[in-house]
């Protein structure tokens, strides 16, 4: 007893080699604890608030360890902040609040965040002898900084009150569905569920599951399986024939697609089961027939905050067709940024931004374009071309290695590595084909599955949730990947 | 009328279903026919031992190693690892010409103590070549395996194994960025003056950005021959050939494994 105890407090105490996932046991565990007492103080208030908040911060924790201090003064500030904020009257002083609020968690992110990246460009043009400093990334620091813009600037433009609590502000701001990896939780969306506290029902709970049985097979079963094969690729790229470099890099596309939107559907599932409702963070954006339809169906929080806090405030389409490309492209640079602290980021906004500019700027031309299944094909694939090369960079260790891997495609692709490729890789394949099938049928088949499933006899839906287990047991990778967007 | 607690069905069916998944890892393995289903490891992971730190169980390595007397004999070497034995072999080959060793060499493309330490192919060569020293240039593809010492630890000592007490260096990996363990697990294993650490060394690297070039990895043999009878725990003559280059008495090429590792590797 006195080792499993041991192991028991070994397993909760905070490790930074392995963050709490959704879709680890350890979680589950928890969960299982966590739902009976939230069942049972659904109905009162103030002690449901203080209860996921103090669960909230405590998984926060068991990823980022003393920083759950961090977020609970970021909140603090934020939240006395934009009480003040109301309470003056003169325009400047209210600007004053905002201004402090956003500075101080844009400087704690950039600290954090892209601190030694400065420093490292520093020292480059400058000839140093460049040390990085020894900093450690807060998990999910991004997510939440954008959180707590978001709020202090909708308090100042009056599209949400301030809470009258400071509890339901930290509750909001380290809601653990929504904490390490998003999606964005507007302040405007979110705030006023805390008060109407709502009941899931028992279809929710059960839809909630779905999205959560969802979420394991794109994130557990799918992304950690399929990205074994494509990090051989990309940590060696000269090391393969242009044939296996293609199918890493389409294997990239569909890994960071399965990863992220797999961990946002197990975030929203959380959210649903507490009876809280997420916005949706994918919709399917391999089905975009271009560049700006990705960007409404890819990572949605995002680039909805983007839009609202950067595009329209640069002056959105306000300011003539030149700002408007020139808008667009800042904006999707800075989203660039965001996702990392290196320049092949940059790169990859810069030429979202391009991309979309370019879209704007050919759409009247396009427009006229008569709408057949040959034009319908084209556009889907120049658009998926454009979405997949440009992963490379964002996925490549350097530009040098992006280039090889582009190179080695179009120079080398040995098409007799086709067969024993599918011979010696079938399973990858077969990953690959059925994430694809999934991914490009009609919208509405998910809709009803999640239906079936919220019906069906409950033994159903039991054996259903062992099998999926099983299988993410079975074909766990023996290196186990990180989340791909845990460092954003 | 009393409303139904919404969260019952679903908290029953989330602990049966752990109740079934953390049940079965108390039978681990479980087998049907050849085929292993495998279990989430709940059980063993809460019953293990706990490792504890004491003077006992710390490696005992001396921190300053003494020095031996350089074995002069001619030696029939045999060197094994990973495609870094490409940069390695000319240069050693050289070494071996001038000092009249045999050296055969063993190249297992892709290799890592994980293919090395599940199968006996490194017993295969070892009653093949006979050597009397051996030199072992492993780790450079497993620089970021996570978790490396609970995965990899118990290969490596069944590979080190298979070496009986024939003296051998261990070339630690050239590495390119830093690694997540396995020049730690490699210096606890191995006794003190096996192992030449190569990291912190400056490497010109080829395209890949990986292998040291040619010249690169010349030099490198350079070192770790200057190093071996300073600190080496079984020196033998290595002086600085007048060529640059030889070529081995036979070179072995493996090719990596297309599927994943053999049943032997899987964790009991």
């Amino acid at each position: 007893m006195e080792t499993i105890g041991h192991n028991i407090i070994e397993l909760l105490s905070h490790d930074p080699k392995s963050p709490m996932l959704f879709s680890s046991g350890l979680f589950w565990a928890l969960f299982l604890v966590f739902l009976p007492v939230y069942a049972l103080l659904k109905r009162r208030l103030w002690q449901m608030l203080l209860f996921v908040t103090a669960f909230s911060l405590y998984f926060y924790y068991k990823s980022s360890g003393i920083f759950f201090l961090l977020l609970t003064a970021t909140s603090l500030l934020d939240w006395t902040l934009s009480k003040l904020l109301v309470e003056l009257e003169a325009k400047w002083q209210r600007k004053a609040c905002v201004w402090i609020s956003v500075i101080c968690s844009l400087g704690i992110l950039g600290y954090f965040k892209y601190a030694n990246f400065f420093l490292w460009n520093w020292n480059s043009m400058v000839e140093g002898n460049f040390q990085p400093l020894d900093i450690i990334l807060p998990v999910g620091i991004s997510f939440y900084t954008f959180q707590s813009i978001s709020y202090i600037v909708d308090v100042y433009k009056g599209r949400v009150a301030p809470t009258e609590t400071w509890l339901e502000y930290v509750f909001f701001l380290s809601f653990f569905p929504a904490l390490v990896a998003g999606p964005i939780v507007r302040a405007d969306y979110f705030i006023p569920q805390i008060r109407e506290n709502r009941r899931a029902s028992i279809d929710e709970t059960f839809a909630g599951l779905w999205l959560i049985i969802i979420g394991v097979i794109k994130k557990a079963l799918i992304a950690d399986y399929i990205s074994q094969y494509n990090d051989l690729i990309f940590l060696s790229p000269t090391g393969y024939s242009g044939f296996e470099s293609l199918m890493g890099v389409m294997g990239y596309t569909m890994q960071i697609y399965c990863d992220f939107s797999g961990y946002s559907d197990m975030a929203i599932g959380l959210a649903l089961i507490m009876g809280f409702r997420l916005t949706p963070n994918f919709n399917f954006p391999y089905k975009s027939l271009n560049v700006t339809e990705f960007w409404r169906r890819w990572h949605i929080s995002l680039s909805t905050w983007l839009r609202d806090y950067i595009y329209i405030p640069l002056g959105g389409n306000r300011k003539g067709t030149a700002r408007t490309y020139l808008n667009n492209f800042l904006t999707m640079l800075i989203g660039g940024l965001w996702h990392g602290a290196a320049w092949k980021f940059v790169f990859w906004g810069a030429l979202h931004g391009a991309g979309l500019a370019v879209h704007k700027a050919c759409r009247p031309w396009l427009d006229r374009l008569p709408r057949n299944r040959f034009i319908t094909f084209l556009s889907w694939t120049v658009t998926m071309v454009f979405v997949s090369l440009l992963w490379v960079f964002f996925r490549a260790e350097s530009w040098t290695d992006s280039w090889l891997i582009i190179r080695n495609i179009f120079t080398n692709f040995q098409p007799e590595c086709i067969i024993p490729f599918f011979e010696t890789r079938w399973l990858w394949v077969t990953m690959m084909a059925v994430i694809i099938i999934a991914h490009a049928l009609p919208e509405g088949t998910w809709d009803r599955a999640g239906e079936w499933y919220v019906r069906a006899p409950w033994v159903v839906k039991l054996i259903l949730f062992i099998i999926v287990v099983q299988l993410v047991i079975q074909f766990m990778s023996e290196e186990v990947s990180p989340f791909i967007y845990f460092q954003f | 009328m009393k409303r139904k607690n919404e969260y019952i069905g679903l908290w029953c069916l989330l602990l049966v279903a752990f109740a079934v998944v953390a049940g079965a890892s108390a039978f681990e393995p479980v087998m049907v026919g050849d085929f292993e289903i495998k279990t989430s490891g709940i059980t063993s992971r809460l019953t293990r031992e706990p490792l504890v730190e004491s003077k006992d169980t710390l490696p005992v390595t001396p921190a300053v190693v003494e020095k031996h007397e350089i074995d002069s004999a001619a030696q029939r070497i045999l060197i094994i690892g990973d495609s870094m034995l490409e940069g390695l072999n000319p240069r050693l080959a050289a070494y071996a010409e001038a000092n009249g060793h045999t050296l055969n060499s063993v190249i297992w493309y892709s290799s890592t103590t994980a293919y090395w330490g599940c199968c006996d192919t490194l017993t295969v060569y070892m009653r093949k070549f006979k050597p009397t020293f051996v030199f072992i240039s492993l780790g450079a593809n497993e620089l970021f395996v996570s978790d490396i010492a609970a995965k990899r630890e118990d290969m490596l000592k069944y590979f080190l194994a298979q070496l009986g007490d024939t003296p051998y260096l261990w070339i630690g990996p050239p590495n390119w960025k830093p690694d997540t363990g396995i020049n730690d697990m490699i210096a606890r294993n191995v006794p003190a003056g096996c192992y030449f650490k190569s990291d912190g060394m400056h490497f010109d690297r080829a395209k890949d950005g990986a292998h040291p070039t040619h010249a690169s990895a010349a030099l490198w043999m350079d070192s770790i021959a200057r190093w071996m009878p300073l600190h080496g725990a079984h020196p033998i003559l290595l002086d600085n050939p007048g060529e640059l280059k030889a070529r081995p008495a036979s070179v072995t090429v493996l090719q990596p494994l297309k599927s994943p590792l053999p049943p032997r590797h899987r964790k009991k």
